[in-house]
């Protein structure tokens, strides 16, 4: 379903060290803090050992009071030492889940556009969300949690050792099926918790989809489908949280129950080496209390387990988007299985072309070892002209504007701009020549000139006004704040038309000399439509211009049309060529035109 | 609150073994200090190794059985749990697909995802108070019990002090979740800037500007990170108080209790005894504090809820229908369907095509004639207010130009009703001009598609709705721009097609392509919200200038006549 990778242990493994390794001395302050804090928090059981065996004894309350006091100093210093570790701890996640986020972002622009189109914007959304989210929560709360958990339960053992090596090495025999059973569990989680995380999704969007389609789920009379649909999502959420739920099943109480064997043989083996004079009776029971206060550690470490889960599931799918191409700050790059990154963008060697004319010879092409879809393509486009290509769905007209616009290479031939092939220019250089104009429109959240500005970087205020009205779309001087007033995500929302307008002014800052139209209106309604063609005609004169189009008069307007028909162009010639040849173009423009 | 009790009673077997079990547990945590003391006040003090077994070997079976409780509540918890989420889930969906076309005017859809997602989830929460808030309360009676009789000046220090403390804390944990809730909110607009950018990354693609995108996205990433720190400052500081605060505590207990052991008044086992309980008493009350803010956020998310499934279909009946015969029965047979607001009448069992100066004003007739809003429309003399809507939508079928497409394999986008087979397909695919997008899928008809079919292309879409459509057999179709985005070509067979696979039926389309005009049995033009001209294509073309300049959209000819009156409606 998804065409987006999931980065595999190894990687994910790699790029946590390559966290830790950027940020090795703040680790290293966090790590060095919470082990004080962690030694001040264990003066209190050892305290009260000392306690026992003062009491027990026979000494007075002075003795008492002097060791309480010290209690509260130990308390104090516990308090100030873990400020200062969380605090250093916060930083370095703060620090952590910003580079991370950032380099999925620029990942993501990195990505080549056939890829995304592939696996669809959906699935890149909900990392992009939900994904990076997660990990952020996972870096910034889980790992801390984990972090002082082990710190305190290294020096609670630690300590116990200290009393008596003898009680530390029985405080050690609950470890062994905690080891074990953590083991068969974290190996199973990992794809348990994804599964349960995907069916989740499936359901919000079974919900979310069914409020969006209402008005088709009642006309359709859906409802029953729907329902149905969603059942079956909810059956499927609940059978991966049983499936989940199964291996806590087995994980928690083998954990829980091995709580009570050290604190048990610490008991016993004190037992018998008390009557020996080999142990006091204060160290016993100060070792049974370290073991008593090491459960609630070694519980925090087990709830955060889950969660941590989740992170790291959530941290392959945040890895698996793209290949970090460029090591930034000499780190070692991030590689991702080649196989999980797909066709990469053609990336650019070639210097600047030195013309503008664009030349396809012998184009053939298929989509991912399918079957050709363009057999052979010759096509000379000459600069300046309005060249209409037009021809059933499916003869492979949107593909061809691919090859023109350099996103796809053809698989034989070659597609040449100004004497060099499209694909070896940087995609930069490429756009600033060549623009593709789609269906597709849309509208970032930002101000309008933001909108505007990253089509053309350094472009005036006083251009990008001239840019809106040569596209027609005056409605901007409507705007509250004019060229600052803020679009999308609920600010404001653009008409599909001025929308299509808008990136229209993008194509005007730009400047390239090269348009690729591929039915740039074919989605708007028949009156939008009519509005953005003549927004277009501002935008097209003086360029060369090639035309997708399924209206006819377009192609009347046009120079010269290509017919192309499965995969090769079987007419080309000016509209009025076509009419008096009488083939193929000259039917249909008798029947579109009545 | 009457919701989250439904989704208890809906359960009652099962909550109760929560509430069974949960006491059980916490009651349970309290035997381990109680053995261990035990254990060293009569076995190791004394040198009784017997005792001393005896007490080990009740330490370790306590604590199998305390996993086994353990666990046993953590299943029943989390089964009362998900069974309450499904069922929110269920209902929700119910509603979803019951409410129907009203629905968006009344919801956004971001809404509907955080209703059917977070509001889920924290209402299901509350119920965990049924088990483990219930055990809270006994567990907290048993130590009070026991430390009673331990000593009824330390029972008091200790009862009253643990939730004290938790009190004092409590708030201060609050306090650290509001300011992280600050934090979470800009989080929440950062990670709306990446979604954006994803949705772009076409659009970014084409027209470039992807550095620009990366950097200005690094900046706010760079100044939530400025922000974090300023959080990390505050946060460290109420996370050190809430290990002091208790923490105090526990050094005022262990020095009252140790001056009593001093003076003898209680024995060294049941000083140890008493420290332990503390941290087993904090369990419950912790709970406790905990739950009472679950309960607070849950009852917001019901009602959330609540407020979903209350949402009423209204029914576009006339406010003077109402009152009127109600139900009255449809016409059986094909029947003509007229329009008082542009007089339109339509044939029955023929191919009429609209042609609307105005998309808006063609949109609100077919709104009025499949009474997706309130009108006088008479279907056979019958006011088609009158009319079950049920009927209405089994037989009326108005097929939007952007008509929803659902995610799954071809094959179950096309079969929307019982009883349409693989032929039937294929024919309404052959129809609708659009073998080849079957063709392009790898598995055909079993292809998967996501959800609004952004994979295939909007020509592709647009074939697979009208397929769609004509495969629901509606005795009226109404198509609204069903070939716009279709190449010439194809719109040609299509519309040759569509008049052979209606014969007999009524089929209104509302186009302006001549090629789709072309082919109607009757062409009516709508201007200026009246029916303005009716005749075949040809005959209009000849009599009505007006008509022909709509149609034939020639650039210079078309222009300046349809620029008149047309800017304004778009805004």
């Amino acid at each position: 379903m998804t065409g987006l990778p999931v980065a595999d242990r190894s990687v994910v493994r790699r790029a946590a060290l390559d966290l830790i390794a950027r940020d090795r001395r703040a680790v290293a302050i966090v790590l060095v803090l919470h082990g004080a804090a962690a030694i001040a928090g264990l003066a209190a059981p050892w305290l009260l050992g000392r306690i026992v065996d003062e009491v027990a004894a026979g000494a007075g309350a002075a003795a008492v009071d002097r060791l309480a006091l010290s209690i509260g100093v130990c308390v104090l210093a516990q308090g100030l030492l873990s400020r200062y570790a969380q605090y250093a701890g916060h930083r370095f996640g703060e620090r952590a889940v910003a580079r991370l986020r950032e380099e999925f972002v620029s990942r993501t622009l990195d990505l080549p556009v056939s890829l995304v189109e592939r696996a669809g914007t959906g699935e890149l959304a909900t990392r992009s969300s939900v994904d990076v989210t997660t990990v952020g929560t996972t870096v910034r709360d889980v790992v801390p949690v984990i972090v002082i958990a082990s710190t305190q339960l290294s020096l609670l053992f630690g300590a116990i050792f200290l009393l008596h090596p003898l009680l530390g090495l029985v405080a050690l025999i609950g470890l062994p099926s905690i080891f074990a059973v953590t083991r068969w569990y974290l190996r199973r989680a990992r794809r348990a918790y994804l599964a349960e995380g995907a069916a989740t999704a499936e359901l919000t969007e079974a919900l979310t989809t069914t409020a969006e389609g209402a008005r088709t789920v009642e006309a359709l009379r859906l409802g029953a489908d729907r329902v149905a649909y969603g059942t079956q999502r909810i059956g499927q959420v609940w059978a991966t949280r049983r499936a989940t739920l199964a291996l806590r099943s087995v994980f928690f109480p083998v954990v829980e129950a091995s709580y009570a064997l050290p604190i048990a043989a610490v008991l016993l083996i004190g037992g018998f080496f008390l009557p020996r004079g080999m142990v006091t009776l204060g160290e016993v029971v100060a070792a049974a209390l370290y073991l008593q206060q090491a459960v609630d550690p070694l519980d925090r470490l087990l709830q955060w387990m889950e969660q941590a889960q989740r992170g790291l599931a959530s941290f392959a799918r945040v890895l698996g988007v793209g290949q970090k191409t460029e090591p930034e700050n000499g780190s070692g790059p991030v590689t991702v299985a080649p196989a999980a990154t797909g066709i990469p963008e053609p990336r650019g060697r070639a210097s600047a072309p030195s013309g503008e004319r664009l030349v396809v010879r012998g184009a053939r092409f298929s989509y991912a070892d399918g079957p050709d879809v363009l057999h052979g393509i010759d096509l000379e486009v000459h600069p300046g002209e309005r060249l209409a290509i037009v021809g059933p769905s499916g003869a492979g007209k949107s593909t061809l504007a691919r090859l023109l616009a350099g996103i796809d290479a053809p698989r034989e031939g070659v597609v040449s701009l100004g004497g060099r092939p499209v694909t070896d220019l940087a995609p930069a250089e490429r756009r600033r020549r060549i623009a593709l104009v789609t269906q597709e429109h849309h509208v970032f959240i930002g101000s309008l000139r933001d909108n505007l500005a990253f089509a053309a970087s350094g472009a005036s205020d006083e251009q990008m006004r001239s840019a809106l009205v040569a596209v027609g779309a005056d409605w901007y001087t409507d705007l509250p704040d004019g060229l600052d007033t803020q679009l999308g995500d609920g600010a404001r929302e653009l008409a599909a038309a001025d929308a299509q307008q808008l990136a229209l002014a993008r194509l005007v800052l730009a400047d390239p000399h090269t348009l690729i139209l591929d039915e740039a209106t074919a989605a708007l309604d028949p009156t939008t439509a009519r509005r953005t063609e003549r927004a277009l005609a501002a935008v097209v004169t003086g360029r060369t211009v090639i035309a997708i189009a399924h209206r006819l008069n377009t192609a009347h307007d046009a120079d010269r049309v290509a017919v192309l028909e499965d995969g090769r162009i079987t007419e080309l010639g000016s509209h009025d060529d076509l009419v008096r040849a009488d083939g193929a173009y000259a039917a249909l423009w008798h029947s579109w035109h009545g | 609150m009457w919701y989250i009790w439904w989704l208890v009673r809906c359960q009652p077997w099962r909550v109760l073994r929560g509430s069974l079990i949960g006491t059980a547990w916490m009651l349970g945590l309290s035997v381990r200090p109680y053995l261990v003391a035990r254990a060293i006040d009569d076995g190791l003090r004394v040198s009784d190794y017997r005792a001393l077994l005896w007490w080990v070997a009740a330490i370790l079976v306590a604590g199998v059985g305390l996993a086994y409780l353990g666990i046993m509540r953590h299943r029943t918890m989390t089964f009362v749990r998900e069974d309450a989420s499904a069922r929110s889930a269920a209902v929700l969906l119910r509603q979803l697909s019951r409410i129907g076309a009203v629905l968006p005017r009344k919801l956004a859809a971001g809404e509907v995802a955080t209703v059917g997602g977070a509001d889920v989830t924290h209402t299901s929460a509350v119920l965990t108070m049924t088990g483990p808030g219930v055990g809270a309360v006994l567990a907290y009676a048993f130590v009070a019990v026991v430390l009673w009789s331990v000593s009824p000046l330390l029972a008091l220090f200790v009862l009253l002090g643990v939730p004290a403390t938790v009190v004092v804390v409590g708030p201060l944990l609050r306090r650290l979740e509001r300011v992280e809730s600050v934090y979470r909110h800009q989080q929440g607009v950062l990670t709306a800037r990446a979604g954006d950018i994803v949705a772009g990354l076409r659009v970014l693609a084409g027209v470039g500007g992807r550095g620009l995108f990366a950097r200005r996205y690094a900046a706010r990433s760079q100044s939530l990170l400025t922000e974090g720190y300023r959080v990390g400052a505050v946060n460290s500081w109420i996370e050190a108080l809430t290990i002091v605060i208790p923490g105090f505590f526990l050094a005022a207990v262990v020095w009252l209790a140790a001056r009593m052991a001093a003076a003898g008044d209680i024995t060294i086992g049941q000083m140890v005894a008493v420290y332990g309980y503390v941290a087993v008493l904090i369990v419950p009350v912790w709970f406790l504090l905990e739950g009472g803010y679950q309960v607070i956020r849950g009852r917001v998310a019901a009602r959330r809820i609540v407020a979903l499934l209350n949402l009423t279909p209204d029914d576009a009946a006339p406010p003077s229908g109402v009152g009127r015969a109600g139900v009255q029965p449809a016409p059986d047979c094909p029947a003509e369907l007229h329009d008082p607001v542009t007089g339109l009448t339509v044939p029955a069992g023929r191919l009429l095509a609209v042609a609307a100066d105005d998309p808006a004003e063609a949109i609100g007739l077919a709104d009025r004639l499949g009474r997706f809003v309130a009108s006088d429309v008479t279907w056979g003399g019958v006011p088609l207010a009158g009319v079950a809507l049920d009927e209405v939508r089994a037989r009326i079928l108005v097929a939007d130009h952007d008509s929803y497409l659902f995610g799954g394999t071809l094959r179950e986008i096309l079969r929307t009703r019982a009883g349409v087979g693989d032929a039937d397909i294929r024919a309404a695919l052959g129809t609708a001009s659009a073998e080849d997008v079957v063709d392009a899928l790898s598995d055909g008809l079993a292809t998967p598609i996501g959800t609004r079919a952004r994979s295939l292309s909007g020509g592709q879409r647009q074939r697979i709705r009208l397929a769609r459509a004509l495969l629901a057999e509606p005795d009226v179709l109404i198509l609204i721009d069903p070939t716009s985005a279709v190449d010439a070509h194809t719109e040609a067979r299509i519309a040759q097609r569509l008049r052979a696979a209606r014969a007999g039926r009524t089929t209104i389309v509302l186009a302006t392509s001549p090629l789709l005009l072309g082919c109607a049995d009757t062409v009516a033009h709508l201007r200026e919200g009246r029916i303005v001209g009716t005749g075949t294509h040809f005959e209009l073309l000849e009599q009505d200038p007006s008509y022909r300049a709509l149609v034939s959209r020639r650039s210079d000819s078309g222009d300046n006549q349809e620029s008149v009156g047309m800017d304004g409606v778009l805004r």
